[in-house]
C-alpha cells in the first residue's frame, strides 16, 4: 500500500471498498472527513485560547493582568494607612497538566489519562492547575511560590487533551471512535457541552429604545445606547448610555451586580484633560458644519454642559478624584490608593474597556473619549428620530459567546475572588489571631505563603467542575450575562446527528424563554446563511434554540489588522468630523474610532478594503468584516464598522471581481447584494454570489432528501426526528458507559442521499433502514398513521434494536464528607453466610454476575458486605450478613460488561463496578417510525409475507403506509425519495438527493421516471399489485419505492402505564401521579366531560370513585358530620376482633357523668363508652356511607379554617335493607 | 479453574449444573479467599486479584478491569 495521503474528497456514491479499507486501516495521517471535525473546531479553538501554545499570551494571561497586583495591610484597620506593611501580590502565572496519574500512584507505567479511562471509570477528564504567584513585602525583593489549586476539566482534543492532532489509527488504539470530534468536557464519566450563547455584538453602540429604561427614575426615556465592551481576557462590561427627557445623558454600568449611574460629561471630563467647547466641538462639529445649525441638538448640548456645572468639576485630575472618591467602596481598591488613582482604576475596568484595559496610556483614554462621544452622537441622533433603532434580536448585532471563553472568564474570576477573597480572609484572620505578628516579622514569614494558603480555599478547580455538572453560575459579578443556570447541557450519543448538532446548536438565552413575546424568535432575514431556517425545534424552545448552518463559522483569534488604520487614512479619513451624517460617517475598528468620511467616500473606502481583503493584499486579512451601513432616510445610523474580533460568525461565498472566496459575516451581510444562484447575479448590483443554495441549511437539514419538495415543516419535524432516531452512537461502544444508549443492529446506507452525507461520514453511523414501502389502504391497520410491516423484514431484522443501560454501583457514599476515606464495605459474598442456591446460581465467586447472564426483575446483580478492619489492619466481614443489590426493571436483559473500577490512586480494594446491561428491542406494535420527510406512524401489525400484496415482479413491500398521509402533509419529497430510491435499488446506484437541483425544465419526477422505465417499471413509480390474501389484481396501481425509514427512540416498552389499584397519595386516597412509581394516567376535565356527553355514568362512578378515592365513612345522620363520630369501646370484650364495633355521634350523645342527677332507669337507648371510659348515651343515627377521600380531606381542612361541613342525609338515603320492594301503587285517575 | 470450566449438562437438567457444583449454601467455601481472573482494559492481560486485593494490573497498573465472559453455559429461551 503506498503511503499517500488519505483523500477527503467524497461525492454521493457508495464508496463501499473505501470506506470498507478506511474502517479496517484507520488512516495514520489524518482523517477522512475533516468537514466533521471543523464544525466542532469553535469549541476547542476557544478553549485552546485560555492558555495559548504559540508564544502569543492567552485569554488567562490577559485576564491575570487585569486582575493585577493585590495589597494586604497588616496592623489595626482603622488605623492610617501609612505606617503600615504592605504585601502586594500577584498572580504572575497559571499553568494547566495534561491529565495525569496522581504521583500517589507508583504502580503506573504509563502516568497519561485517556478520555476512555474517564469514561469508563465514571470519572472526570482533568488536569492539575497551578499558580505561580509573586509577592513582596514593602516593595522589596519579589519572592515567587507556586501553588497547586486543584484538577480542572479539560475539553476533549484540546491542546491539554492527550487526544490533541492524534490520527485516526492512533485514537482508535486509544479506545477512541475514529473521528473521534472532542469538543466536550468529561465529567463523572457523563459528556458535557457547553452551549454556545447569542450575545450582543461587541464593541458596537446599539440603538435601543427599551421601555423598560424608563424604570432607571424620573425624566428617563425609553431610548438608550448600549455598548457591550470586550476586554482582552473577553470578559465584558456593558457600558448604557440614557437619554433623559431634557436632553441630557447619563452612563449606566453595572458592577458585581449593582447599577450605578453617572452623567455622561463627568466620563469626558475625567478620560482627558479638556473643555466645554472641546466636547461641544466633538460632539456637533466644527463651527459653520451644517450640524452646528441643527438647533435640537446644539440646545441638548448646551443643557448637558450646563447641568454639569451643578458639580463644580472641571479639571480631569479633580474628576478623576472625584469618581474615585465615590467609588472607592465599590470597586475593592487598597486603602493606599489615592483617589485620583481610584478614578484612574474606574476608568481602567469599567469605561469603554476594549480600548484600553491595562496600563491605560492617554491614547487610550483618547480613543475612549472619542468613542463615548460617538455615542453620544448617535444617542441624539435616535432621540431627534434620524436613525432607526438596533435590533437586538437579529443576528446582524450578535456574535456567539464560546464554550472555552465562559470557561475562562470562569476561571479568571474564580483566580480573581481567591486572591482577593480567599486570601485576604486568611491574612486577616491570622493577624486578628496573632496580633503582635506583622508582615516583617519571621513568624509571618514561617506562615506565608504555606499556611496561610491552605487556610483559604485552594480548590478553584472544584468550582469549575461544579459549573460544568450542573450549568449553574455562581458568580459575584455575574460575568455581564443575564442568565445563571443552563450552561451546560449533555452531548448524548443517541445517535450521530444528535450528538454533532450539539456543538451546531446556538441558544438565545434562558432568560429569553420566559419572554411572553414572540419578537425573539422570528425568523430574521438577516440570519440568512448563519442560521439554519428549518433546524430549530417546535415547541417552547421554538426559535430560541437555533443551529448554525454547516458553513458558518465562528472566528476564535484577533485577527491583524495593525495596517488597516494606515490604510484607512491613505484612503482619506479624516480626523475631524460632524455630527450629521450628511457630512460625516464615522470609520470604526473593534470599536475604536479611527476616521471620518464623508457618506460616499466610505463606500469607496469599503470598496477598496473588500477587494484588497479577498485579494489577499495590503496586509488585510480575509476574514475582516467591513460593516458598510450606508447612509440612509431614517435607517440604522451610518458608518463603516470593521471588526476582526473572535467570537464573530463567518462564512464563505464568492466575490464576483476576483472569483475568489471571501468570507462575510452578519453586520455587513445585509447590506450586500449576494445571489444565491448564478442565474440571479445582476450587473453592477451583486458583489458576491453564494456557493451552494445549500449553504444555508444546517448538516442536519442538509441530510433531508429533496427538502426543497416538502412543505416547509415537515422539514423542521425531521431535523427533530432524525435526532431521535435509534442509530448508531460510534464504534467505540465497548468503550461507552452511558446511561442509556441505543442502537440499530441492521442499520444500513441510504440509497438516497446527498454528497454531504459522505463528507460528514455518516456512513459510519447509519441511522435506519431502507424499505421497500407501498401507498395502499390495505388492511385497514394503516390507518391514521399506523404502518404494517411485513412479518418476514421483521424477522430479517428490520428495526432492530438494543438499549444498553449503564449501572453503577459503588460501595463508598457519595457524600462529600473527606473524613470517613476508609473502607466500610466489600464486594462479594460475606464469609460463613447463608446465600440462597439461586443467588449463589447468578453470581460469581466475586459476588459479581457473570457476563452474558440474563437478568430479570428482582434478580440479584451483586452482593456486598461490611468489613471492619481487625487489629491486623486486615478486612473481617464480622455480621455474616450478605446483602444484594437487584435489578428493577420489569424487562428482561443481559448482562454485557461488568467493569471492576479501580481508584486512580491504584491503592484501593474493589469498592466500585459498573455494569452494562443490554436489552433487547425487536420492534413490536405500538413502537413509532419515521420516514426522513416529518413522516412518523406507529407500527399497527406484523402482517405475514404471505398476506400481503405482491408486485408483478413478485416484489412485497416491507412497509405499508396510508396514501392519507400525503394530501394534507405535502411531503413530495417522500414520492420523490421513493421513486429515486427504487431506481437506485434497481440500478445499483447511489442517488444524489441535495436539493435545488431540479427545476419546472428538468423535473425530479422526469430524471428518476426515466431511470425506472429504463429498469423496464413504470415511469410514474406506479405498479399493478395482487392482494396477498385472494390473489386478485387490485383495482389501482400502486406507488411502490424504497424509502429510507429510522425507528425513533419512542417505544411502548417504555410508556406503556396500567393499573387498577396500586399506591396512593395518603391525604386525599387518590392515586399518584408518575409512571415510575406505578400511578396512573389522569382522567381530566376534558375526559370527565366526554364521558358525560356519551352518558356512560357507570363508568364515570367508575373512573372518578371507585378506581380512585373510594372511601366508606361513617356519619352522624343527626348532626351531619364525619367529624363527630367515634367508635365505641366495649368494656367486656377484651379483643378487638371480638365486639361488633358501633360507631356513636359524640355530637349528638349525652355524657352521663356532667350530668348528675340523671336516673339512669329514665335513660332511653343505650349507654356506651368511649375510650377514656366516659359513659355516653345517645348519638346513635350514624350510618356508613362511601363517599370521595377527598371530600373528607376538605372537610378536616375547612374544619380547621373553622369552617363546618353540615350533611343533610335524609330519611330515604338510609341504607335499604332486605330484598326490594315493589313501589307503592300509583293511584290511578284520582 | 475447573468449576470455571463448560460443563456438559446432566439429565438432570442445566438448572442444577449451577447448583450442583456450587452448593447449595455459603458453607465453608468462601474461606479459601476466592481468586478471579479478569482482563485489563489497558493492556489486556490476564490479571488475578484475591478477595481483598487492590484493582490494578500487575504488568500496567490499569485502572479499569472487565470481567471475562463466562464459561458456564447460558441457556434461555429466544423468543
Amino acid at each position: 500500500m503506498a503511503p499517500s495521503a488519505t483523500s477527503t474528497e467524497w461525492d454521493h456514491q457508495f464508496d463501499t471498498l473505501r470506506r470498507q479499507d478506511l474502517f479496517r486501516n484507520p488512516p495514520t495521517d489524518h482523517s477522512a472527513y475533516p468537514a466533521l471535525q471543523l464544525a466542532v473546531n469553535p469549541h476547542i479553538e476557544s478553549f485552546n485560547a485560555i492558555f495559548r501554545g504559540d508564544g502569543k499570551p492567552g485569554l488567562l494571561a490577559h485576564g491575570l493582568a487585569d486582575i493585577g497586583t493585590k495589597v494586604f495591610l497588616d496592623g489595626n484597620d482603622r488605623a492610617d494607612p501609612e505606617g503600615r506593611n504592605r504585601l502586594n501580590i500577584r498572580i504572575k502565572d497559571v499553568t494547566l497538566q495534561k491529565p495525569q496519574v496522581p504521583p500517589s500512584n507508583k504502580l503506573a507505567l504509563n502516568r497519561e489519562i485517556f478520555p476512555a479511562e474517564c469514561r469508563e471509570r465514571h470519572a472526570t477528564y482533568r488536569g492539575k492547575l497551578s499558580a505561580t504567584f509573586e509577592y513582596d513585602i514593602n516593595g522589596g525583593d519579589t519572592i515567587e511560590f507556586t501553588r497547586e489549586l486543584g484538577q480542572v476539566p479539560i475539553m476533549i482534543k484540546s491542546n491539554r487533551c492527550h487526544l490533541e492532532n492524534n490520527s485516526p489509527d492512533l485514537l482508535v488504539r486509544r479506545k477512541e471512535e475514529s473521528e473521534e470530534l472532542g469538543g466536550y468536557f468529561i465529567v463523572n464519566g457523563n459528556e458535557k457541552i457547553i452551549r454556545l450563547l447569542q450575545m450582543n455584538k461587541r464593541n458596537f453602540p446599539m440603538a435601543i429604545n427599551r421601555p423598560s429604561f424608563t424604570n432607571r427614575g424620573a425624566g428617563y426615556t425609553t431610548y438608550g445606547i448600549i455598548l457591550r465592551s470586550v476586554r482582552p481576557d473577553e470578559t465584558s462590561q456593558t457600558n448604557v448610555l440614557h437619554y433623559l427627557k431634557d436632553g441630557n445623558v447619563t452612563f449606566r454600568f453595572s458592577w458585581r451586580k449593582n447599577e450605578y449611574l453617572i452623567p455622561v460629561i463627568m466620563i469626558l471630563k475625567a478620560l482627558v484633560e479638556t473643555n466645554d467647547r472641546e466636547i461641544f466641538e466633538g460632539l456637533i462639529g466644527p463651527m459653520g458644519s451644517k450640524a452646528a445649525k441643527n438647533t435640537f441638538l446644539t440646545d441638548r448640548v448646551e443643557l448637558l454642559l450646563r447641568t454639569y456645572k451643578a458639580y463644580r468639576l472641571y479639571s480631569k485630575s479633580e474628576t478623576r478624584a472625584y469618581l474615585g472618591q465615590k467609588f472607592r467602596v465599590v470597586l475593592g481598591v487598597p486603602e493606599t490608593m489615592s483617589d485620583y488613582e481610584v478614578g484612574t482604576e474606574f476608568l481602567r475596568r469599567i469605561v469603554c474597556v476594549h480600548l484600553g484595559n491595562v496600563d491605560v496610556t492617554e491614547k487610550q483614554d483618547l480613543d475612549k473619549f472619542q468613542m463615548v462621544l460617538f455615542m453620544i452622537r448617535k444617542l441624539y441622533a435616535l432621540a431627534a428620530g434620524e436613525c432607526a433603532v438596533d435590533n437586538p434580536d437579529a443576528i446582524q448585532n450578535q456574535e456567539i459567546l464560546l464554550g472555552g471563553f465562559l470557561y475562562g472568564q470562569i476561571l479568571k474570576e474564580r483566580l480573581d475572588d481567591f486572591l482577593g477573597t480567599s486570601v485576604r480572609g486568611a491574612i486577616r484572620d491570622y493577624l486578628r489571631r496573632h496580633p503582635a505578628v506583622n508582615f516583617t516579622s519571621e513568624e509571618f514569614k514561617k506562615e506565608f505563603p504555606g499556611g496561610i494558603f491552605r487556610k483559604s480555599n485552594e480548590n478553584i478547580a472544584n468550582g469549575l467542575e461544579y459549573f460544568l455538572s450542573t450549568g449553574n453560575l455562581v458568580s459575584p459579578s455575574g460575568l455581564d450575562l443575564q442568565q445563571t443556570a443552563g450552561f451546560t447541557v449533555v452531548a448524548e450519543k443517541l445517535n450521530f446527528l444528535r450528538f454533532i448538532s450539539h456543538f451546531r446548536m446556538v441558544h438565545r438565552g434562558a432568560f429569553f424563554a420566559q419572554l411572553k413575546t414572540t419578537a425573539v424568535r422570528k425568523l430574521l432575514p438577516e440570519s440568512w446563511g448563519f442560521m439554519c431556517p428549518v433546524h430549530t425545534p417546535d415547541g417552547s424552545p421554538c426559535g430560541l434554540l437555533n443551529h448554525m448552518t454547516h458553513k458558518c463559522k465562528i472566528m476564535t483569534d484577533h485577527l491583524d489588522v495593525s495596517n488597516v488604520p494606515a490604510l484607512v487614512a491613505e484612503l482619506g479619513a479624516v480626523e475631524t468630523s460632524s455630527a450629521s451624517t450628511d457630512e460625516s460617517v464615522v470609520i470604526m475598528l473593534d470599536g475604536k474610532v479611527i476616521g471620518w468620511s464623508t457618506p460616499k467616500e466610505s463606500l469607496r473606502i469599503a470598496d477598496c478594503l473588500r477587494y484588497w481583503k479577498v485579494e489577499g493584499t495590503h496586509r488585510v486579512p480575509l476574514q475582516l468584516e467591513i460593516g458598510y451601513v450606508p447612509p440612509s432616510n431614517g435607517g440604522s445610523y451610518p458608518g463603516l464598522y470593521l471588526s476582526s474580533t473572535p467570537a464573530r460568525m463567518v462564512r464563505p461565498v464568492k466575490y464576483l471581481p476576483l472569483q475568489k472566496e471571501d468570507f462575510v459575516g452578519p453586520h455587513e451581510q445585509p447590506y450586500m447584494s449576494i445571489a444565491v444562484v448564478p442565474q440571479e447575479i445582476e450587473s453592477g448590483v451583486s458583489t458576491h454570489v453564494e456557493y451552494d443554495p445549500t449553504n444555508m441549511l444546517s448538516i442536519l437539514a442538509n441530510m433531508t432528501p429533496f427538502s426543497d419538495f416538502n412543505q416547509s415543516p415537515r422539514n423542521m419535524y425531521q431535523c427533530q426526528m432524525g435526532k431521535q432516531t435509534m442509530g448508531t452512537p460510534g464504534t467505540a461502544i465497548r468503550h461507552r458507559t452511558d446511561n442509556k444508549s441505543y442502537r440499530i443492529q441492521t442499520g444500513q446506507t441510504p440509497i438516497v442521499r446527498a454528497p454531504l452525507h459522505n463528507t460528514y461520514g455518516f456512513d459510519n453511523f447509519p441511522n435506519g433502514m431502507n424499505a421497500v414501502v407501498a401507498v395502499i389502504s390495505y388492511t385497514g391497520y394503516d390507518m391514521d398513521d399506523a404502518m404494517i410491516i411485513n412479518k418476514s423484514a421483521h424477522e430479517r431484522g428490520f428495526g432492530h434494536g438494543t438499549v444498553y443501560k449503564t449501572k453503577k454501583i459503588t460501595l463508598k457514599d457519595d457524600s462529600r464528607t473527606r473524613a470517613a476515606k476508609s473502607v466500610v464495605k466489600m464486594f462479594g459474598f460475606a464469609p460463613h453466610s447463608y446465600v440462597s442456591a439461586a443467588y449463589q446460581g447468578m453470581l460469581d465467586d466475586d459476588g459479581l454476575p457473570h457476563v452474558g447472564r440474563m437478568v430479570k426483575e428482582d434478580d440479584v446483580l451483586c452482593a456486598y458486605h461490611t468489613v471492619t478492619p481487625d487489629y491486623n489492619g486486615n478486612l473481617v466481614n464480622l455480621d455474616g450478613i450478605t446483602h444484594y443489590e437487584k435489578y428493577k426493571d420489569s424487562e428482561v436483559g443481559f448482562i454485557e460488561e461488568v467493569r471492576l473500577i479501580g481508584a486512580e490512586s491504584g491503592s484501593e480494594p474493589l469498592q466500585t463496578i459498573s455494569i452494562k446491561i443490554r436489552i433487547p428491542r425487536s420492534p413490536v406494535i405500538g413502537d413509532k417510525f419515521s420516514s426522513r420527510h416529518g413522516q412518523k406512524g406507529v407500527l399497527s401489525q406484523k402482517w405475514p409475507a404471505t398476506d400481503m400484496p405482491f408486485s408483478e415482479t413478485g416484489i412485497q413491500p416491507d412497509v405499508i403506509i396510508n396514501p392519507h398521509a400525503f394530501p394534507s402533509r405535502m411531503t413530495i419529497g417522500m414520492f420523490v425519495e421513493s421513486l429515486a430510491g427504487k431506481a437506485g435499488a434497481l440500478h445499483g446506484l447511489a442517488q444524489d438527493s441535495t436539493p435545488f437541483r431540479f427545476d419546472e425544465e428538468n423535473t425530479a419526477g422526469d430524471y428518476f421516471g426515466h431511470q425506472l422505465m429504463k429498469a423496464g417499471f413504470n415511469y410514474h413509480g406506479n405498479e399493478p399489485m395482487y392482494s396477498g390474501i385472494t390473489g386478485e389484481e387490485l383495482g389501482a396501481d400502486i406507488y411502490v419505492g424504497v424509502v429510507y425509514y429510522q425507528r425513533l427512540r419512542h417505544m411502548v416498552n417504555d410508556k406503556y402505564q396500567v393499573r387498577t389499584t396500586g399506591p396512593v397519595v395518603p391525604t386525599t386516597g387518590q392515586p399518584i401521579k408518575g409512571r415510575k412509581r406505578g400511578g396512573g394516567i389522569r382522567v381530566g376535565e376534558m375526559e370527565r366531560d366526554a364521558l358525560l356527553a356519551h352518558g356512560t355514568a357507570f363508568l364515570l362512578q367508575d373512573r372518578l370513585l371507585n378506581c380512585s378515592d373510594y372511601t366508606k365513612s361513617w356519619i352522624c345522620r343527626r348532626c351531619g358530620s364525619f367529624l363527630s363520630v367515634q367508635p365505641t369501646v366495649s368494656q367486656f370484650a377484651p379483643g378487638k376482633k371480638k365486639a361488633p364495633s358501633m360507631v356513636r355521634c359524640r355530637n349528638c350523645a349525652v355524657k352521663l357523668d356532667d350530668s348528675e342527677g340523671i336516673d339512669l332507669t329514665e335513660i332511653q337507648g343505650e349507654i356506651w363508652e368511649d375510650g377514656q371510659g366516659n359513659c355516653w348515651v345517645g348519638g346513635d343515627q350514624t350510618t356508613q356511607v362511601v363517599v370521595p377521600g377527598a371530600l373528607k380531606f376538605l372537610d378536616v381542612e375547612l374544619a380547621a379554617m373553622g369552617v363546618k361541613l353540615k350533611y343533610r342525609i335524609d330519611k330515604s338515603d338510609e341504607p335499604r335493607r332486605g330484598p326490594m320492594k315493589p313501589l307503592k301503587q300509583i293511584s290511578i285517575g284520582a | 479453574m475447573p468449576r470455571e470450566e463448560y460443563q456438559v449438562p446432566t439429565t438432570s437438567g442445566a438448572s442444577s449444573a449451577g447448583a450442583m457444583t456450587r452448593g447449595a449454601t455459603g458453607g465453608e467455601r468462601h474461606d479459601s479467599r476466592a481468586v478471579m481472573t479478569y482482563i485489563c482494559g489497558d493492556c489486556g492481560g490476564n490479571v488475578t486479584l484475591s478477595k481483598d486485593a487492590l484493582v490494578a494490573c500487575p504488568h500496567c497498573a490499569g485502572r479499569v478491569l472487565y470481567k471475562e465472559r463466562t464459561k458456564r453455559m447460558v441457556q434461555f429461551e429466544a423468543r
